[in-house]
């Protein structure tokens, strides 16, 4: 046997594990920042780059892709070498793929707070910023690869299955969802309309969650929980079922973000029924991990890494399981646009993730620097307060979800709404916010803790930039026919291996979304419905700048209790030029919808001035920049000539100057309409744009309610 | 072509449900097939692969912290 002398290469480690602790401090303070403006609308400074609609998604963002993201890749570089028994494939591509994900997150902590973005949840970034996230997910892909080539252990073990799961679906995502027009180097307009927008938007939103946020971790999970406890995975036998099970169902419950929604009933069924099957693998994931530790429950108590652990897989459990439960409709049509649904994704992201990731920190520090850990009662510290800060965070949380889904729904004994107006409820809650605040400062503070323990660690310590590995060289074996011979022969050709996973990964995709593309019956047409005018569609720009969608919905859903308070529900017909579509997914201010006609012009630029001066106790900020700031016209003809080649229906020649005289009028009336209600300001101010748009919501179908049939 | 075969295919689909019901199906047959695969795993294949995590090849181990393996 050739017994071969390497190195497995730990400066990569250690460049994605000070970047993991960075940008998760960073990632927190914006959330924390945001957590703050909801009850001190304020705190904005009135700033409009630090206002809550534009560092919201900064926070996603930051926490999903920087946090998490290098955190994945801290655990995939550290674990893969030692499963494959080789040194990455390059070491060129892993600096690549370093500075190429860090240069991506400052892209978008620079292009999110100046409003550049695309709207669409978690894929917010802008075209080029989308390419270069293709091109450094390829490089990794190709050192991911290539590493499995040049491997010296012949079987995959499941870590790397979920690992190959993800490498593989996160391309297909984000090249699906990241189909856009570009009206500009800093604009586009999504390829998909409407309904077919929002079921790409969900599909990718639903599955960047299962395979950014989970596949990998689960994958880590496999191999750092075996390597701290010091023993195997509970059940080999059940991580294979785990594994095939899930990367099978994920996909297909996408649409269970869209109950009661526009879209076809067909697809809200299929999503609801698929996503609570997957209770069944993500249980049986969660109960191999915590049945890896029996017997060695006295580590628990000492080892923080397996406390962090426990509770990392505890929270995957948890959020695994009412993630299938707000699935069924019924429990959906309470729990939907409230901020349940914020506490379930702060579960999993500050439990599952986040612990998940401390544990790896504290697992890899002391072995990359070669000693022990500086502190472990400091480490202790972390854990309780983290727990502490988790639990001050989601149960307001909660508590304020549900209170707004009840009363919401809430009727009189007369049959009137018992709240009708919005702000009622959401002044409600405004303690619970309060509340979480504490629970995000304390989890920021455990935080701060981790990564003082980590400097000191290092400080103490000497790093190994490379770890001498002896293994033997991988010879080509042929596999003997029998029971195992199949999977045996699975696990020693990744190639072979990773076309059936993207097999099972696109099945569900496609059933799910050709349908929806390829038959008319599922978009109704409506006769009335016709495009934006030029000024509405750069006030659209405004409101997706200012990430409006981040507390207004734009889908009335089909219940009583919202058409009685927003009008006649959403029909997928209306959304036909809707690019992107901008249904929101939460409520912290009323769904609009309808909102053209409601109130006067003159309301609309007061309220964007001073909220609180029209809206007594209303949460959100001041927008007093609007009436300031020059409307961009120039960038008209481009941003209409985008959305005219993806099929909405300009005329041809329109932006060259027809356009522009119709942006004129309409800029001029609403100027009269203005001054009616005493209110002085020249037509070329964003506002102007900004009402033209908001009072053109829903008024298609107020006008003519006419649906034709389906073509 | 097969873009056009599929388009035509599911022009003539008289009734989208019929999506849900073969999804399931789909689903089953395939969670049953994985089911049956892996309860026929041979054990010391499974213990193999098992233990893949705790053999990382290093040679030195950690001097001031034996107690971890690396």
């Amino acid at each position: 046997m050739n017994i071969e002398t390497f190195k497995y290469d730990n400066r990569i480690v250690r460049a994605f594990a000070i970047a993991t602790v960075v940008w998760g401090i960073v990632g927190m303070l914006v959330g924390l920042l945001a957590a703050v403006q909801l009850f001190f609308p304020d705190a904005n400074l009135n700033l409009q780059f630090i206002t809550f609609g534009r560092i919201r998604p900064l926070h996603t963002n930051a926490v999903i892709f920087a946090f998490v993201g290098n955190g994945m890749f801290m655990g995939i570089y550290y674990s893969l070498q030692r499963l494959c028994k080789a040194r990455m494939f390059s070491d060129w591509l892993s600096w690549f793929n370093f500075w190429g994900w860090q240069s991506v997150i400052v892209a978008a902590a620079v292009t999110l707070p100046l409003g550049l973005t695309t709207s669409k949840e978690y894929a917010e970034l802008e075209w080029p910023i989308k390419i270069a996230i293709t091109i450094v997910w390829v490089a990794f892909a190709v050192n991911f690869f290539g590493t499995l080539v040049k491997r010296r252990e012949k079987h995959m073990y499941v870590a790397i299955w979920f690992y190959i799961a993800t490498v593989i679906t996160v391309a297909v995502l984000h090249i699906t969802n990241s189909m856009t027009m570009p009206a500009g180097w800093f604009k586009s307009y999504s390829m998909y309309a409407g309904v077919q927008d929002a079921l790409v938007q969900w599909w990718y939103g639903h599955n960047a969650v299962a395979f950014f946020l989970t596949t990998p971790y689960l994958g880590l999970m496999y191999y750092f929980l075996p390597k701290a406890a010091n023993r195997p995975i509970f059940s080999y036998r059940l991580s294979i079922i785990h594994f095939w099970a899930l990367v099978f169902l994920y996909i297909w419950a996408g649409p269970h973000h869209l109950l009661y929604s526009a879209l076809p009933d067909w697809a809200q069924s299929l999503g609801m029924v698929f996503s609570l099957m997957l209770i069944a693998p993500s249980w049986g994931g969660m109960l191999n991990g915590l049945l890896t530790l029996r017997g060695a429950w006295d580590k628990v108590r000492q080892d923080p890494v397996l406390k962090f652990m426990v509770v990392a897989v505890t929270a995957y459990g948890m959020a695994t399981l009412e993630g299938p439960l707000l699935s069924i409709k019924t429990v959906n049509s309470l729990s939907h646009y409230t901020d349940w649904t914020i506490a379930h994704v702060h579960v999993g992201a500050m439990g599952w993730n986040g612990f998940l990731t401390f544990s790896m920190l504290y697992y890899l520090f002391p072995r990359l620097y070669r000693t022990t850990l500086w502190s472990t009662k400091l480490a202790n510290c972390h854990f309780w307060i983290g727990l502490l800060g988790m639990m001050f965070y989601v149960i307001p949380i909660y508590v304020a979800g549900v209170t707004e889904g009840l009363m919401w729904k809430q009727f009189n004994h007369d049959g009137f709404l018992q709240y009708p107006n919005f702000l009622e409820t959401i002044v409600q809650v405004v303690p619970m916010f309060r509340l979480r605040a504490i629970g995000g400062t304390l989890y920021l503070l455990g935080t701060f803790l981790m990564a003082y323990n980590l400097y000191r660690t290092a400080k103490a310590g000497k790093f190994e930039p490379d770890t001498e590995a002896q293994a033997a060289a991988l010879e080509k074996t042929v596999v003997a026919p029998g029971k195992s011979a199949f999977h045996r022969l699975l696990e020693g050709k990744p190639l072979f291996f990773t076309v059936l996973a993207t097999v099972a990964v696109l099945v569900g995709g496609l059933v799910e979304i050709v349908p929806m593309f390829l038959i008319q019956q599922n978009v109704p047409t409506i006769a009335s419905v016709h495009p934006y005018t030029p000024l509405e569609v750069l006030g659209r720009d405004i409101y997706i700048r200012e990430g409006c969608l981040g507390c207004h919905s734009q889908m009335i859903r089909p219940f009583r209790s919202e058409t009685e308070r927003y009008g006649e529900y959403s029909k997928a017909g209306e959304f036909v030029y809707d690019h992107p579509f901008l249904w929101g997914s939460e409520r912290k201010g009323p769904d609009l919808a309808r909102e053209g006609g409601k109130y006067p012009d003159a309301w609309h630029y007061n309220h964007m001035d001073d909220p609180r001066a029209t809206s007594p106790g209303s949460i959100m900020p001041r927008y007093s920049w609007l009436l300031t700031q020059q409307l961009e016209v120039d960038t008209l003809p481009s941003h209409l000539i985008a959305l005219r080649r993806i099929g909405v229906p300009y005329p041809a020649g329109y932006e060259n100057g027809p356009a522009q005289k119709d942006l004129q009028a309409q800029a001029q009336k609403i100027v009269a309409n203005l001054k009616l209600g005493s209110v002085n300001t020249d037509p070329d101010r964003e506002i102007i744009a900004l009402i033209a748009y908001l009072q053109r919501l829903g008024t298609d179908i107020k006008s003519a309610p006419v649906t034709t049939a389906a073509k | 072509m097969i873009y056009n075969l599929v388009h035509s295919i599911l022009h003539e689909v008289e009734n989208i449900n019929v999506f849900g019901l073969f999804s399931f199906i789909l689903f089953f047959g395939f969670f049953i097939g994985v089911l049956v695969w892996a309860v026929a795993l041979k054990p010391n294949h499974l213990e193999q692969m098992g233990g893949l995590p705790l053999d990382g090849g290093e040679k030195i181990t950690n001097e001031k912290n034996p107690s971890s393996k690396l």
